[in-house]
């Protein structure tokens, strides 16, 4: 629908999107108390709306490329809200950044940790942002340090933390007695050794065919998770679709105002 | 682009339909029962605890953006931060997403304000940590070993990081209420967490805490609509063992996957 723009036509694009938006902020500015309510729901109404009628409205053309008239908007749309989403950034690094200031300026405890924060921050932009228009090759040697080096190594220490996070987990869980924990330690257990090759080894001596293939510890592993477990996970699931089918009802149409209007309809 | 198929437009529209009209019944005064909910009633129980120890609560929306499940999380976080602050204990709550911030910032100030206790809250209790799963866990992390919490509640999306964040709120001996629709996360939370909301007792948590005929009548609705479906799952098992081509015919949609599955002439099992 809208074409890319390169060049000047960019910038007075940018400029023209500048103006709308000052404009159009200024004019909500102005609207009464009284009418900044409709407005909101007028707004989410539409947006809703919009999305609705494209996934409802019969399509036309041929197989695996159907669309309607309002399928061409979908990108344009979409566009909106990734702009509005970076906009929020700016909110999000503003708020970080004037907490951890108050917090060094003020030499309350754990200022030091503070300090750092800020400082990784301003030097992984600097480099992030940097190695796009910069040629100098410290620019790029610190990007590579900073994001591969440092901050994909840390990613990884963190997310190996929850292996020792598990075990402790499921050992408080198993501790508890009561019949649910038996059953979850039983289950556990048998899913365990279903999965490697010492605990299927356990049970290699039962023959694969027959009634009594099914006491096979990988059998019984699978039994419970495509027959006990799969089918819970399902009714979860769909509880949950139509639940969330129904609050996207309530927000759509403006009913839970309870919660973020502060008033009962 | 995926559109609607007939039957997927007449199934959503009726079960829309359903939900709206109990919402209406609900508005005109109509009284609606629910049961108790353990993991729902937890939640008074887990304020309390932090009055009681003069410690604070942390709230958690999970990772999610903008989203039907992370509003429902916000809606019960407000709710959890009006009752918080009415016995004067300091709610914080860690923002994964940058976009969250401003709605959440005015939704826990909202829930201040009712509590008539605005003066006591601070824009600082509403923080951004990071849109990185991991540096948003050990942010999290950082902050319950800092503050020892004396409650926490994880609502909304969550991915590996949710073991992070409950295991170390179990480190400092906070009380833990979670609820997530992620049914991979389910099985960690029930590990880690005091009490664990599932299911569609995520979407309930509103209706339930705050007795509202909107959000009873909204949650009678899905109740109403679940069990129309089940009844027509029902009907289809016992028709599909008696060979009637019904449930064939009411399936034999391209669009829809569950198509292909269902109807053995199509390639399905």
């Amino acid at each position: 629908m809208f074409q890319a723009q390169h060049g000047a036509a960019l910038y007075t694009h940018l400029a023209g999107a500048a103006v709308v938006s000052v404009i159009l902020f200024f004019a909500l500015t102005l609207v009464p108390t009284k009418l900044r309510r409709p407005l909101i729901m007028g707004v989410t109404f539409a947006s809703g709306l919009f999305y609705a009628l494209e996934f409802f409205w019969p399509v036309s053309g041929p197989e695996g490329d159907q669309n309607n008239f309002l399928t061409a908007y979908i990108k344009p749309f979409s566009d909106i809200t990734t702009v509005l989403q970076s906009f929020a950034l700016g909110l999000g690094v503003y708020s970080l950044v004037s907490i951890h200031m108050r917090k060094i300026a003020r030499s309350q405890s754990g200022w030091a940790y503070s300090l750092v924060l800020v400082v990784c921050m301003v030097v992984m932009v600097i480099a992030h942002i940097g190695k796009e228009y910069i040629k100098a090759p410290w620019v790029h040697q610190l990007n590579e340090f900073a994001y591969s080096g440092l901050m994909k190594s840390l990613d990884a220490t963190m997310f190996s933390i929850i292996a020792f996070y598990i075990v402790s987990a499921a050992y408080r869980a198993f501790r508890i007695r009561s019949t649910e924990a038996t059953i979850l330690l039983v289950s556990a257990a048998i899913i365990m050794l279903g999965q490697v090759a010492i605990g299927q080894a356990i049970t290699n001596g039962i023959p694969n065919e027959g009634l009594t293939a099914n006491l096979r510890v990988e059998n019984l592993a699978n039994w419970i998770l495509k027959k006990v477990n799969s089918p819970a996970i399902m009714a979860i699931d769909f509880g949950l679709g139509v639940g969330g089918l129904a609050t996207a009802l309530r927000l759509w149409l403006s009913l839970e105002r309870g919660s973020y209007f502060e008033e009962e309809l | 682009m995926n559109h609607a198929t007939w039957p997927a437009r007449v199934i959503l529209i009726v079960i829309s339909a359903v939900i709206v009209w109990t919402v209406i019944a609900a508005q005109r005064g109509k009284k609606l029962f629910i049961r108790r909910i353990p993991g729902l009633t937890a939640i008074d129980e887990a304020v309390g605890r932090a009055v009681e120890m003069g410690r604070g609560i942390l709230l958690s929306s999970g990772l999610g953006g903008i989203d039907v499940v992370t509003l429902q999380a916000l809606a019960i976080c407000t709710n959890i931060a009006s009752a918080a602050a009415r016995y004067g204990t300091k709610v914080q709550m860690p923002i994964y997403e940058a976009a969250l911030l401003p709605i959440a910032e005015d939704a826990i100030g909202s829930a201040y304000n009712k509590a008539g206790r605005g003066d006591a809250f601070s824009s600082d209790d509403v923080r951004y940590l990071s849109n990185q799963q991991f540096a948003y866990a050990a942010g999290v992390a950082g902050m319950i070993q800092r503050e020892q919490y004396a409650a926490t509640f994880l609502f909304g999306t969550f991915f590996a990081e949710s073991l992070i964040m409950a295991e170390n709120a179990n480190m400092v001996g906070a009380i833990q209420v979670a609820g997530t629709p992620s049914t991979t996360q389910i099985p960690f939370f029930i590990a880690s967490c005091d009490y664990v909301i599932i299911g569609d007792e995520y979407y309930a948590a509103t209706a339930y805490l705050t007795r509202q005929p909107t959000l009873l009548g909204s949650m009678i609705g899905q109740d109403r609509v679940k069990i129309g479906i089940l009844v027509v799952v029902m009907l289809g098992f016992l028709l599909t063992l008696a060979k009637l081509p019904l449930v064939k015919n009411l399936f034999e949609d391209k669009d829809m996957p569950v198509a292909s599955y269902y109807t053995p002439d199509k390639g399905g099992k």
